[in-house]
């Protein structure tokens, strides 16, 4: 394994990630990077490629070029690097056949029970961990794929559109409770959505991407306080933000 | 009660069916003694049983449920190990599949003479029989089983740095158990006519259920011929039953199709 002196403060790096599938190009040159603590989110159309950036990020797809690198130590084919990382699945790719508790330590350490049960509170399951997973609302599924990711304590955490198949009213309340989330745990968090507004309201910085072959339009810092509340989304200067994020999607900025 | 109701019906309509035929073939009751010759009744099934032919009909149960059940345990070790084997590599998948196909395909009773040739009429060529027809159906859901896994779940499992094994025992074998035991709930069935079938060719010994009741239809003992065949109808439904309840307490809480 290489190791390469990461500049302080940086989780995660991708450098200059191109990725084809055959002949069909879908990644074009993107380079970011995620600091220690920070969410960054990134926007773009469906098809844009934002799911393969994702992937390399993991290691669980090589890039045909470019690196990504993870607290010194490059990311690769089924390789994560030196830090943990964790991911958080669109569809919550939970075990069926595990019951929440069981779910919710699967990844975790054997000796961290404690943060298990931590987790299971914080995310309101505590009251169900003896159910099965066909037994939970899309919510609370998303919430334990969320608590079993974190019971491994990740350094950076990856998510694919995580609460993009929750009606409004849940994707709001999740938003909030994985904004509380982070800034109990402090990972450094990429998150992959189509909805500009989740990204405007919980993002430090969002990337805006373009049609495959995706590559990075635009970089938008978000200047709101932390912690947001729900009153924010309200605000003209919420409204401003998000029109801008949508101009830069919509190539007209 | 509701769902009785249709079961009573069909139960009763056997019956009737049963009394009609034995009381409408013409030389049914000719024998020297009265009892039936083609098709007992059902009140006058037990009729022909004496005490050595109970004690045959015991014998023969015990050999023929032995070998079901020892084939049966060996084909589902077999099955389950083919197919993580051909989950595992793509090359052997490919290289088996038609073969396992063709064993399949041929009908076990022109394989069981040459296999009491080879391996002598013992209790091993009884179990070989009974294995050659039922692991197949378990081989090919286990194999079906483990490629169906999700790839997001195969991703949790990459991710947190699994061994082959540890994906194979916590994620694939559990995601795969559904399809395992509908494979299972087939060859129950398959094994227990196995080991009914390979007896056939046992000439020499104790015989099992199959040879026992060729005995039966030689010696035109319908009576004795009738339980026997019921015996084993019996024992395929227990399979049958031991099966459905495995997936009852291992897949239903959880599983949903």
């Amino acid at each position: 394994m290489t190791n390469i002196v990461a500049p302080s403060g940086v989780s995660l790096r991708a450098e200059r990630v191109s990725h084809a599938f055959g002949d069909a190009a879908v990644l074009h040159d993107v380079s970011l990077e995620v600091r220690r603590g920070e969410i960054v989110a990134l926007v773009g159309p469906s098809g844009c490629g934002k799911t393969t950036l994702l992937r390399a990020c993991a290691g669980l797809l090589a890039p045909t070029s470019g690196t990504v690198v993870s607290d010194g130590a490059h990311i690769g084919n089924g390789r994560n690097g030196n830090g943990r990382i964790g991911f958080v699945f669109q569809e919550s790719a939970l075990l069926a056949w595990r019951r929440v508790e069981g779910n919710a330590r699967l990844l975790a350490d054997p000796g961290d029970a404690a943060l298990v049960d931590r987790l299971l509170a914080a995310t309101g399951l505590a009251a169900h961990r003896t159910k099965w997973p066909h037994e939970l609302s899309g919510g609370m599924k998303m919430r334990l794929s969320l608590a079993r990711t974190l019971a491994a304590r990740p350094d950076v955490l990856l998510l694919d559109e995580p609460f993009g198949a929750l009606d409004q009213i849940t994707r709001h309340a999740l938003h909030d409770e994985f904004a509380a989330l982070h800034a109990e745990h402090r990972f450094a968090a990429l998150m992959v959505t189509h909805a500009i507004d989740e990204a405007a309201y919980l993002a430090d910085r969002v990337f805006v991407m373009s049609h495959a072959p995706g590559s990075i339009v635009a970089e938008i810092t978000v200047p709101f306080a932390r912690p947001r509340r729900a009153a924010l989304r309200f605000s003209p200067e919420f409204a401003k933000l998000c029109g801008g994020i949508a101009r830069h999607l919509a190539g007209t900025a | 009660m509701k769902r009785l109701v249709p079961a009573l019906v069909v139960l009763a309509s056997i019956v009737g069916g049963w009394y009609a035929l034995a009381y409408s073939l013409d030389n049914n009751f000719a024998s020297s003694d009265g009892s039936a010759l083609i098709i007992p009744p059902p009140h006058r099934l037990f009729e022909g049983l004496n005490g050595p032919t109970v004690e045959r009909i015991a014998d023969a149960t015990q050999i023929s449920l032995v070998t079901a059940v020892v084939g049966f345990v060996l084909a589902a070790f077999v099955g389950v190990v083919l197919g993580v084997a051909m989950s595992w590599s793509r090359s052997l998948a490919s290289g088996l599949w038609p073969w396992l196909i063709a064993l399949q395909v041929t009908p076990i009773i022109v394989l069981t003479p040459i296999i009491v040739r080879v391996v002598g009429p013992s209790f091993a060529a009884r179990v070989l029989v009974t294995v050659l027809i039922s692991f197949f159906p378990i081989a090919s859901n286990t194999l079906f089983g483990l490629r169906s896994v999700p790839r997001a779940l195969h991703d949790v499992f990459t991710l947190a740095g699994a061994s082959r094994m540890r994906r194979l025992v916590r994620l694939q074998l559990p995601a795969a158990s559904p399809s395992i035991l509908a494979g299972l709930r087939v060859s129950a069935g398959l094994a227990v006519i196995g080991s009914i079938v390979g007896d056939f060719f046992f000439t020499r010994g104790t015989p099992g259920l199959g040879r026992l009741i060729t005995y039966f239809f030689l010696d035109t003992r319908a009576g004795p011929m009738f339980v026997t065949a019921f015996i084993a109808s019996l024992i395929g439904l227990a399979f049958f039953a031991v099966v459905v309840a495995a997936n009852r307490i291992f897949v239903e809480p959880w599983h949903r199709p």
